[in-house]
């Protein structure tokens, strides 16, 4: 006997959705910090954080994530 | 032969992909040189509140004017904001010896946007993992309203 529409409808729309927060977990786990800048004209170009120019970024960013403190609940 | 066609297909729509990128940051580039006047402090704290209002990720911003300083913060720290923002900037154009237009970092501790349009700058602190492309838009737009309307514009 086949599922109902609705059912059909409902499990492959879950299945979607199960699919996404795995995706958004693997993310979670596997990104790393970076540095990235883009150009006029599209350009973009990151920047490691153990190369000097990355680690000024790193570093000024760290200090800017200070002054902006901890978002008020 | 039919795979031919389909692949020089893919090349042009490329192309003007390609082309439409590059001409449309060439027109926000040369806005940038027209529109550099300061907002007054209470437009760029109203400006501030509507961006903190649209990015729930948002832990703290600042709006700088063309000459650095800031016009308006979401602490009271406006001297740390335009020391850091300074010092973020300088990096960033020091890194491949160009201005930067936007800027991307993110850490393990959080997020720093920061974007220079039309004279002015704005930079965003968020938590991790942030929508970078809607966030770094809404700062743009923010930045060019602030700077007054386009000509042409209605």
């Amino acid at each position: 006997m086949p599922a109902k529409p609705h059912r059909v409808l409902l499990d492959r729309v879950s299945g979607y959705a199960d699919e996404a927060a795995a995706f958004m977990r693997r993310r979670r786990i596997s990104r790393r910090p970076f540095a990235r800048l883009y150009y006029p004209h599209g350009r973009s170009a990151d920047h490691a954080e153990d190369s000097r120019s990355g680690a000024e970024l790193f570093v000024a960013a760290g200090r800017l994530i200070e002054v902006a403190g901890r978002k008020k609940s | 032969m039919a795979k031919l066609t389909a692949a020089t297909a893919q090349m042009a729509t490329v192309m003007i992909q390609d082309a439409r990128a590059r001409d449309t940051v060439g027109i926000f580039t040369q806005m940038m040189d027209a529109a550099a006047t300061a907002p007054d402090r209470e437009s760029a704290e109203a400006a501030l509140k509507f961006l903190g209002e649209m990015s729930v990720d948002l832990r703290g911003a600042a709006i700088l004017g063309p000459d650095g300083d800031v016009l308006a913060a979401t602490s009271e720290t406006p001297e740390r904001w335009r020391e850091d923002a300074a010092a973020l900037f300088a990096a960033a154009d020091g890194a491949e010896g160009e201005p930067a237009e936007q800027v991307h970092i993110a850490t393990e501790q959080g997020e720093v946007f920061a974007i220079r349009n039309a004279g002015l700058a704005a930079v965003a602190v968020t938590d991790r993992f942030a929508l970078a492309s809607l966030l770094l838009f809404d700062m743009r737009s923010m930045l060019r309203e602030l700077a007054g309307p386009v000509e042409g514009a209605e």
